[in-house]
């Protein structure tokens, strides 16, 4: 209790050893400590499980890639004119992304709603464009850190081209931010961890698993190339292996809008969400 | 008024009412959340099928001298019957933890013995639960019907008391979430993974091979594989034994753990 009061050198009021008196505190337009302060908290709560946040995606990519890529690759052999395991890498890596940046958000919303502290994250002073913007930094940060390190230990395997930085950024960015907001909606929809374990198994896992990271669609029929272009994470995958090798299933401007499109409208929506406490407020 | 006061139960050398209670709530609490625990399962072997179809499988390309489909489609029910083995009672272990009622099991009046049953009980009927479900949905891309009915039991079987024994041990130890996420994603995939799901042994090098061999998960897949297809790597006589002795090792280490209350009684 003194200490406190001792360390405090501001202005005091007649109330001795409690230090100055609350007052007000104002911001701007923006309330950019608040966003910050989410931010940070949404990455420190995956950096505090660094090395499982990091190593798990690295073994899991790997695991699918020796699968591949030991056993299978003499049957394969090439994509096009790609060796199948650099066709297939950027894909694993991809994969890596999409999953954490969902996890990230989903498991923060969902961990804050069953342990009941929810009411931290909504009380504060934080509009919801901020509070979205915060829980997408925290998510795209994820996505992004996993993507470089997976990246980083599949150099030694496989000989990328590295055809575009510029469209491995942006589809890494724009992916990880689809995602961040897809788990934002599923963490506000789901009321238990049951619910959340569905929307992972019943969507995100076959979206990913059909989107074209294991295959090129080209080799589908007809009719399910055409119900391939319509799932979103198939230019997430396709956009960004084309910033690895150079070539890609859609052309690469289409993918580029199509993400981003996607953003803005489930950025909307999760926005529309909180502003009228959709399963939040009472 | 009240009757007279309470009188201890008494039962004999087995404590049967106590195995089947625990039994029964190990088994209701997997099949409460039976959209995730039998028909994600069923859905996650049917896109493991169409991937690997549609990037490995070429017109004419045999694995070990049968179909890909044909050769994957055991290995795919394999895994799904190990995957819900590993989770059932790490899982419950695991929840009960962190809502701080796992030390009620040190009041239980079961022996370790009967607990280290019951748990695994529960686990096996579970896995070949999951196994039929997951046969019959891929029968239409690749199944056969069992060349070996019984083989194909026993394997399910002695597979998922193998991973269900390592998941009791794991859930013992884990502390948190954390932990038993950790011990499934470096400790039980890769060893699935590996195995022999995707791919026959021939294909890999020599130097590879004999590691594989001592996988125990291979002898499980390869099991299954001979029960359903007839055809297998190793003899199915050896892979019985390797399981068996698996399953006498971790049962010894389950049951001692128990005995000794690891991590609950302190």
């Amino acid at each position: 209790m003194d200490t406190h009061a001792n360390e405090s050198s501001g202005p005091r009021d007649s109330r001795a050893g409690f230090g100055p008196a609350p007052s007000v505190r104002t911001f701007g337009l923006v309330n950019w400590r608040g966003v910050w302060t989410l931010y940070q908290r949404e990455v420190k709560r995956f950096l505090k499980v660094g090395f499982q946040t990091v190593a798990a995606p690295i073994v899991t990519t790997l695991l699918f890639y020796t699968i591949f890529s030991v056993a299978l690759e003499g049957r394969v052999g090439v994509v096009g004119s790609t060796p199948f395991v650099t066709f297939l890498a950027p894909g694993l890596i991809m994969m890596a992304i999409l999953q954490n940046s969902f996890q990230n958000t989903s498991s923060s919303l969902m961990t804050a709603k069953v342990q009941g502290n929810i009411v931290d994250v909504l009380m504060p002073p934080i509009v919801p464009v901020e509070m979205v913007c915060g829980y997408i930094g925290g998510g795209v940060t994820r996505g992004v850190l996993v993507g470089t390190t997976t990246t980083v230990v599949m150099t030694f395997f496989v000989d990328f081209p590295f055809h575009s930085i510029a469209a491995i950024i942006f589809f890494a960015v724009a992916a990880s931010a689809m995602l961040s907001l897809l788990g934002l909606m599923g963490g506000i929809w789901a009321e238990k961890f049951d619910h959340m374990a569905a929307v992972t198994n019943f969507v995100i896992m076959p979206l990913s698993f059909l989107s074209g990271t294991f295959y090129s669609i080209q080799r589908l029929p007809e009719f399910w190339q055409h119900v391939a272009a319509l799932n979103p994470f198939f230019y997430a995958i396709d956009g960004f292996r084309y910033g690895f090798i150079g070539q890609g299933d859609a052309p690469v401007w289409l993918g580029a809008s199509v993400l981003l499109a996607i953003d803005i409208l489930l950025f909307l929506a999760v926005h529309r969400m909180l502003v009228t406490g959709y399963k939040l407020k009472s | 008024m009240l009757g007279g006061p309470p009188i201890a139960r008494r039962f004999g050398s087995i404590n049967l009412r106590g195995l089947a209670t625990f039994y029964r709530r190990e088994f209701v609490r997997g099949m409460k959340i039976w959209s995730l625990t039998l028909a994600a399962p069923a859905l996650r072997a049917i896109l493991f099928a169409s991937v690997f179809g549609l990037a490995i499988d070429r017109p004419g390309m045999t694995m070990s001298g049968m179909p890909f489909l044909e050769f994957l489609v055991p290995g795919l029910i394999v895994v799904a019957a190990l995957e819900r083995a590993f989770e059932s009672s790490a899982f419950s272990m695991v929840y009960e933890k962190t809502e701080g009622i796992f030390s009620d099991m040190a009041a239980l009046p079961l022996t370790p013995g009967e607990i280290v049953i019951a748990y695994a009980a529960a686990t096996v009927t579970g896995s070949v639960l999951v196994s039929a479900i997951v046969w019959a949905a891929l029968f239409p891309i690749g199944g056969t019907l069992p060349v070996s009915p019984l083989a194909l039991l026993f394997f399910i079987a002695a597979g998922s008391l193998m991973v269900g024994l390592f998941s009791q041990i794991s859930g013992l130890w884990a502390r948190k979430w954390d932990y038993i996420i950790s011990v499934q994603t470096f400790v039980f995939m890769p060893f699935v993974f590996l195995s022999g799901v995707f791919f026959s042994l021939d294909e890999l090098s020599e130097g590879a091979r004999f590691y594989a061999q001592f996988n125990p998960v291979f002898y499980i897949v390869d099991g299954v594989r001979y029960a359903l297809t007839g055809q297998a790597e190793a003899d199915p006589w050896l892979g019985a034994a390797v399981c068996l002795a698996v399953v006498a090792v971790l049962w010894a280490i389950a049951y001692r753990l128990f005995a000794i209350g690891y991590r609950y009684k302190s």
